[in-house]
């Protein structure tokens, strides 16, 4: 005989809901979806559910009426048979991992009014909230545990994903992602709109209104002119080899600078936090040495080196330095203590615990030292190309003063703007490339 | 089954002696006694739950086994073989005595499966494959297969605990010192995580030294529960809870859980306020 099946009385559902194992303590807002998906349905007496080896779709919960679930011989229950009766939960084999199949023969002995949910749909509704379906999957596993007395399958037990919002890949995927995030946000027109009111402050202060101390500015249309001049009243535009050439310059210099800081500064910062007796051997000298101005240091710095070309890159290199192995430090610092004794609990030799435990959990402090570092590298880098140096950008500002070439002042002063921003970026984009965990983590609200 | 032979072996490995153990900080200073001649034994495979007020010295005591700290005078032994006594103050590290820590501490740049495998890779004495074949497995039994590749810092924390056990027990440990695991956590995923500790336990009967200040939870979970006096800290009660294993949430509601809670109920209430009035005579 056909069942019959019933319109769908909310409430009466949710009520059975929290009657049931794996239901009793989800909150009322899921029940009602979950309720949503699900239909009941009327069996009469000897109605035959579903034999073992039928396709795993539904869920059944019982309101009324008494069932005889028998879990094939294969699965090894210590009790195979069972009577169910009203808020029994079966059809579980619908959740599990390799079993599309059904694992047991399920038979009405009494009239017998069941609820069925989709398997499928409600491990959808239960990915949506994360939290509350670790929960339900978890009771699932203590009742398949207790009740049918088949702890083998519990392993078997499909586990709620969490939605990365599209993000589950790579670091460089993710870094374009958040770039499509970004377009999406109001935060780009709003940055045009910032740059468009400077941009037209600049225009009107100098040209239109000609304000008292802002007349001998170069005007924002005759930098612009000058800038994309094939044939620069001043020598230098987006059109001679000359403009590249002070790019490619300060770029290399701030390069060497920056990967001699990083090589010396990270494994200084390292053992600074790593080991108490060469904290306190060094660190009160680096302390003294760190405030010093980069500018003040040029004087000896001309001295110690006679090339003119190394004093520049060790003057960049000395800032850059301090930031990351402060920064370095700082991070082997702020690690939690209980890391380093769970690695020693788990066997790891001291090696092992700098290695996995130290290195790793710095990586955050280390790379916001990085940053830091390269933006401090092309201040200190155009200080010293101003004081002593051929070619860069900070040479082109400087000489470009004193030969009163005023708009070529405002295009170095531009490009230096670009390019320190794209090597911050760079800086940003493999930080997140290495430490995937962390920009996950973010990627999910910072947990 | 081999799980009865599992179960024979859990029964002799495992016991914890903590023999008239006394700790003081700063001994040439300002000299506070955080443990004063504790005294426990712990048999082999049994759950024991140390139940003090906060600050009272039970981790004192936790960090003493599992050799984070040294001790005064006293001896702690394992089956047998001394960790620390007055001779050597402090016990090694080592992989047979695991802490799972009150605010977890699973590597968050390492995945979930990174983390099992850690122990026996930093020891060496598996291949990788083994190890990973093996850590798939045990993390398949603990309802946690579909994380394997994500980091601790994408799933819930009920499961970033059940990882943190399983990490632990990958080593086959003899105890598991677990030092208020559940603190953190809200109480319906905190009910969850008991049951799937008695899950986990059923099948892997180590000894379990947990420390609490949740009554309800020690009774629950343990074999034995031991009181602690506030600061300095000492057994002031120990119950044998006669509830039969394997135990599930029914429990909560029987006759004689009430009657254990009511039983010991006045002994906690009185070291907390105890507790509490030291802290307002020191604040």
């Amino acid at each position: 005989m056909e069942p019959v099946q019933k319109s769908v009385m909310p409430d009466a559902m949710l009520d059975l809901f929290k009657r049931t194992m794996p239901f009793q303590v989800v909150s009322d807002g899921m029940l009602r979806k979950i309720a949503s998906k699900s239909w009941q349905v009327s069996y009469d007496k000897d109605d035959l559910l579903y034999d073992a080896g039928d396709k795993a779709d539904d869920i059944y919960i019982i309101v009324s009426g008494k069932v005889v679930h028998a879990l094939q011989p294969g699965v090894n229950a210590r009790r195979p048979e069972k009577i169910l009766g009203p808020g029994d939960v079966f059809g579980w084999a619908a959740l599990l991992e390799q079993y599309p199949a059904r694992l047991a023969k399920a038979t009405c002995i009494e009239p017998t009014e069941i609820i069925r949910i989709n398997g499928e749909e409600l491990l959808r509704l239960l990915e949506s909230d994360p939290d509350a379906g670790d929960v339900v999957m978890s009771r699932f596993a203590t009742m398949i545990t207790r009740d049918y007395t088949v702890p083998d399958l519990v392993a078997q037990l499909r586990t709620i994903h969490r939605q990365m919002h599209a993000a589950d890949s790579q670091g460089m995927n993710l870094t374009l992602y958040r770039m499509s995030l970004w377009l999406k946000s109001p935060r780009p027109y709003l940055m045009l709109i910032g740059f468009a009111l400077f941009l037209g402050f600049w225009y009107l202060s100098v040209e239109v209104w000609k304000l008292p101390r802002f007349r001998e500015m170069p005007g924002i249309t005759v930098v612009l002119k000058e800038w994309i001049s094939k044939d620069p009243t001043y020598g230098l535009s987006l059109y001679t080899g000359e403009y590249y050439q002070h790019i490619g310059m300060s770029v290399w210099r701030v390069t060497q600078a920056f990967f001699l800081a990083t090589l010396l500064g990270v494994p200084f910062g390292l053992f600074l936090g790593w080991s108490k007796k060469f904290k306190e051997y060094l660190f009160p000298v680096f302390e003294t040495l760190r405030p010093i101005p980069i500018l003040a240091w040029v004087p000896l710095a001309i001295v110690m080196f006679v090339a003119t070309e190394s004093a520049v890159i060790y003057l960049t290199f000395l800032a850059s330095f301090f930031a990351t192995a402060l920064n370095t430090m700082l991070g082997v610092e702020s690690i939690d203590e209980s890391y380093i004794r769970a690695a020693s609990c788990l066997g790891a030799s001291k090696s092992q615990v700098f290695l996995h435990v130290i290195v790793p959990g710095a990586l955050p402090f280390i790379f916001t030292g990085l940053q830091i570092s390269v933006g401090v590298s092309w201040f200190s880098l155009v200080a010293a190309e101003m004081v002593s140096g051929q070619y860069g950008l900070g040479y082109v500002i400087n000489t470009s003063y004193t030969m009163v070439r005023y708009p070529t002042i405002v295009i170095g002063m531009i490009t230096l703007g670009a390019v320190g921003y794209a090597t911050s970026a760079m800086v940003r984009v493999a930080g997140d490339y290495l430490m995937q965990w962390r920009v996950r983590e973010l990627a999910l609200g910072g947990q | 089954m081999n799980a009865t032979a599992h179960e024979e072996r859990a029964r002799t490995r495992g016991a914890i002696r903590i023999d008239d153990v006394v700790k003081v900080y700063d001994p040439d200073g300002a000299a506070v006694m955080a443990v004063d001649h504790c005294s426990l034994d712990i048999e082999a495979g049994e759950i024991c739950m140390i139940v003090g007020p906060s600050g009272c010295g039970k981790t004192t005591l936790l960090n003493a086994i599992a050799g984070f700290h040294e001790i005064t005078s006293g001896s702690i032994t394992l089956d047998g073989e001394v960790l620390c006594s007055n001779a050597k103050p402090k016990a090694d590290p080592g992989s047979d005595r695991i802490v799972v820590f009150q605010n977890g501490a699973l590597f968050p740049w390492k995945t979930n499966l990174e983390n099992v495998a850690f122990g026996p890779t930093m020891q060496g004495k598996m291949s990788s494959a083994e190890i990973v074949e093996k850590a798939l497995g045990m993390m398949a039994d603990a309802g946690l297969s579909g994380v394997e590749h994500n980091f601790p810092g994408e799933i819930s924390s009920g499961m970033r605990r059940r990882v943190e056990i399983v990490r632990a027990l990958m080593n086959d440990p003899k105890v598991l010192l677990l030092d208020e695991p559940y603190r953190a956590l809200d109480s319906l995923t905190k009910s969850v995580m008991h049951e799937a500790l008695l899950e986990i336990y059923y099948r892997n009967k180590v000894t379990i030294f947990f420390i609490t200040h949740d009554l309800e939870e020690a009774i629950f979970l343990g074999h034995k529960v031991a009181i602690m006096t506030t600061r300095p800290c000492k057994p002031k009660k120990i119950l044998n809870v006669d509830i039969p294993h394997p135990r599930d949430y029914s429990v909560l509601t029987s006759k004689r859980f009430r009657e254990l809670m009511e039983e010991t109920n006045e002994a906690v209430h009185e070291e907390a306020l105890k507790a509490f009035q030291a802290g307002e005579k020191e604040g």
